[in-house]
């Protein structure tokens, strides 16, 4: 991308791509490891010396989970159903607080705004036990809401939003005050329209934390049919782990298969979206 | 400016124009501060009062002064779960940040951008995997007779290793694991920084007669200082907090050998639910992570590098 011009190539440049081709394979055995075994006949899972690639094609093993006692596909739903939610919620409250943030004037802004990012060095686990003690009281605990609604908000979100919206140039706004255009108009109309790179970038980044999480559904949901994914995978482990790891991996390639199709997609946006929200400030 | 009379302010009550602007600022918060206040300010606050008391769900709680805290002194296992945080955190932020930083240095010399693209691809995607998942296909390949990576090992002339099942062992396997899963972010993150490092410097000290080892060391790390140190804070952060990779893979054991302070704070909590106790732990954890924070920041102000 720097270099235009054409240089010498130095040994650097060739030690440095052997390297990286040594590390990549690495990162990708475990997860070919995977993908070869969820394809074995279970007799064979275990065999050693390992084979990396696919020899036998066994998609009784891809079948099995969905008919094991963990309900499969319910998981899946409810993964997907808690995923959409928080990140739809958060899309609306972080783009509207940002924008509020951002663009307009009103007592006590700065105050507000330093506070609410403040409490992202509260870590989760300093708040759930009151947070379960609520949900216990409202009737919440083993429903997908206990999960949901703290999602909802994120301060990170706003933060992200906040930045953008300072971007835009001020004359697109007077331009609108001109014609007549209230506040909310010109977030409807005005902002949000151009906001789709940050919006994208909040959409990644929660989807992807809210869909593999684990500790919230860990404490709040404890029924079969209301888990979540990664729980309803554990579990599969401990159910069928020693007897048939064929069956586990065919589970865990399916659950990682979405992943990987998202991310072949949107590799730029992802890749953008992660990189931008490394580097804040 | 003029008075609006747009179909919007329709909407809202006749009011001066400032005080239009501020009505619907504080309408557009509203979601998040609820929430806000709800889920967070209302929760941190009633954890410190929950951890002045004998908490019991069944016998109403009483208070009982710092006796919690009090009891955080006797509590060996606590010693033990904060020393295996603090090696963990330690060993995870090491690697991750200097695997990453290696990583995208080399991504970052000469290579054909199609072999840059694909192989930062590889290296970021555990990144996006649960570690959940990741626990579940690593438990198998650190299994000790039937385990992949005994396997390889044994050509090295490297008697099978106990990975989940020995005191030591247990955490460089979980250290192992969270590398794997977690250099890429810093490898993205450093990557990003080194590509924003304008080339003119380069150019310049190779002028100078400047050699790679003195280029590194003299530019790319000081110009990289900011980059560094954010990824420090952000994986010193979430190592403090590693609770999924050990809830599957060991779930604290061998005996407490890899049990966090976060594991420890889940079963008081929700297995025991002793609540004032564990309460009181997840106190002690925001101080560490608020200290922390405040240090890093106030040492970043000496050696970082900002433009």
């Amino acid at each position: 991308m720097q270099r235009k011009r054409r240089k010498p190539i130095k040994f650097g440049d060739i030690l440095s791509f052997g390297i990286l081709t040594i590390a990549a394979i690495l990162v990708m055995m475990p997860l070919l490891w995977m993908f070869s075994t969820s394809l074995r006949p279970t007799t064979e899972s275990f065999q050693l010396p390992p084979q990396w690639l696919p020899t036998q094609f066994r998609i009784e093993n891809y079948i099995a989970p969905f008919e094991s006692s963990v309900p499969f596909v319910g998981l899946f739903i409810n993964s997907l159903r808690i995923t959409v939610a928080v990140t739809l919620g958060q899309l609306i409250s972080c783009s509207l607080a940002g924008y509020a943030f951002a663009r307009l004037r009103f007592p006590g802004r700065e105050l507000l705004f330093l506070l609410l990012l403040a409490s992202l060095m509260v870590p989760g686990q300093v708040t759930i036990i009151p947070i379960f003690l609520l949900m216990r009281d409202l009737g919440l605990i083993d429903n997908p809401l206990a999960i949901i609604l703290p999602g909802l908000i994120s301060a990170f979100g706003v933060f992200l939003m906040r930045q953008f919206f300072k971007q835009m140039p001020q004359e697109l706004f007077d331009a609108a005050r001109v014609d007549g255009a209230g506040h909310v108009r010109s977030f409807i109309q005005i902002a949000l329209p151009l906001a789709g790179p940050a919006m994208a970038t909040l959409a990644i980044i929660t989807f992807n934390a809210t869909w593999n999480s684990y500790f919230l559904p860990l404490i709040f949901l404890n029924s079969w049919h209301k888990m979540t994914l990664p729980q309803g995978i554990a579990l599969l482990t401990g159910y069928m782990g020693a007897g048939n790891p064929s069956v586990v991996m065919a589970a865990v390639t399916m659950a990682i298969v979405p992943v990987l199709i998202v991310f072949i997609a949107l590799q730029r946006w992802i890749i953008e979206a992660l990189t931008r929200s490394g580097i804040k400030g | 400016m003029r008075k609006g009379k747009a179909n919007s302010s329709r909407l809202l009550p006749e009011m001066t124009p400032r005080h239009r602007e501020a009505f619907v600022g504080y309408l557009f918060i509203l979601p998040t501060y609820v929430g806000f206040i709800i889920f967070i300010l209302y929760p941190l606050i009633e954890s410190m009062r929950i951890s002045f008391l004998d908490f019991s769900i069944l016998r109403g709680s009483t208070y009982i002064g710092l006796d919690n805290y009090m009891q955080m002194l006797q509590d060996p296992r606590l010693r033990i779960v904060y020393a295996n945080t603090i090696v963990f955190t330690l060993f995870a932020v090491f690697f991750n940040a200097g695997i990453g930083l290696i990583l995208a240095v080399m991504l970052n010399r000469r290579l054909p951008i199609l072999m840059r693209n694909l192989y930062r691809s590889i290296f970021f995607f555990p990144v996006l995997i649960a570690h959940t998942y990741i626990a579940v296909i690593w438990e198998f390949l650190y299994a000790q007779d039937t385990g992949v990576i005994n396997y390889y090992l044994s050509f090295l002339g490297i008697e099978p290793i106990p990975w989940l099942s020995n005191v030591h062992w247990a955490m460089a396997a979980i250290i192992i694991l969270d590398v794997w899963k977690n250099t890429g972010f810093a490898m993205l993150v450093f990557l990003a920084g080194l590509q924003s490092i304008p080339n003119e410097y380069y150019e310049a000290a190779q002028l100078d007669g400047a050699n790679e080892r003195q280029l590194f060391f003299r530019i790319t790390i000081p110009m990289l200082s900011p980059t560094i140190f954010f990824i420090l804070v952000i994986f010193m952060i979430g190592a403090l907090q590693v609770f999924d990779t050990i809830i599957v893979l060991t779930a604290g054991g061998p005996g407490d050998a890899t049990r966090s302070v976060v594991l420890y704070i889940y079963e008081i909590a929700f297995r025991t639910f002793n609540m004032g106790y564990a309460a009181a732990v997840s106190m002690t954890l925001f101080a560490i992570i608020l200290v922390l924070t405040a240090c890093q920041f106030w040492i970043s102000r000496r050696w970082v590098h900002y433009e």
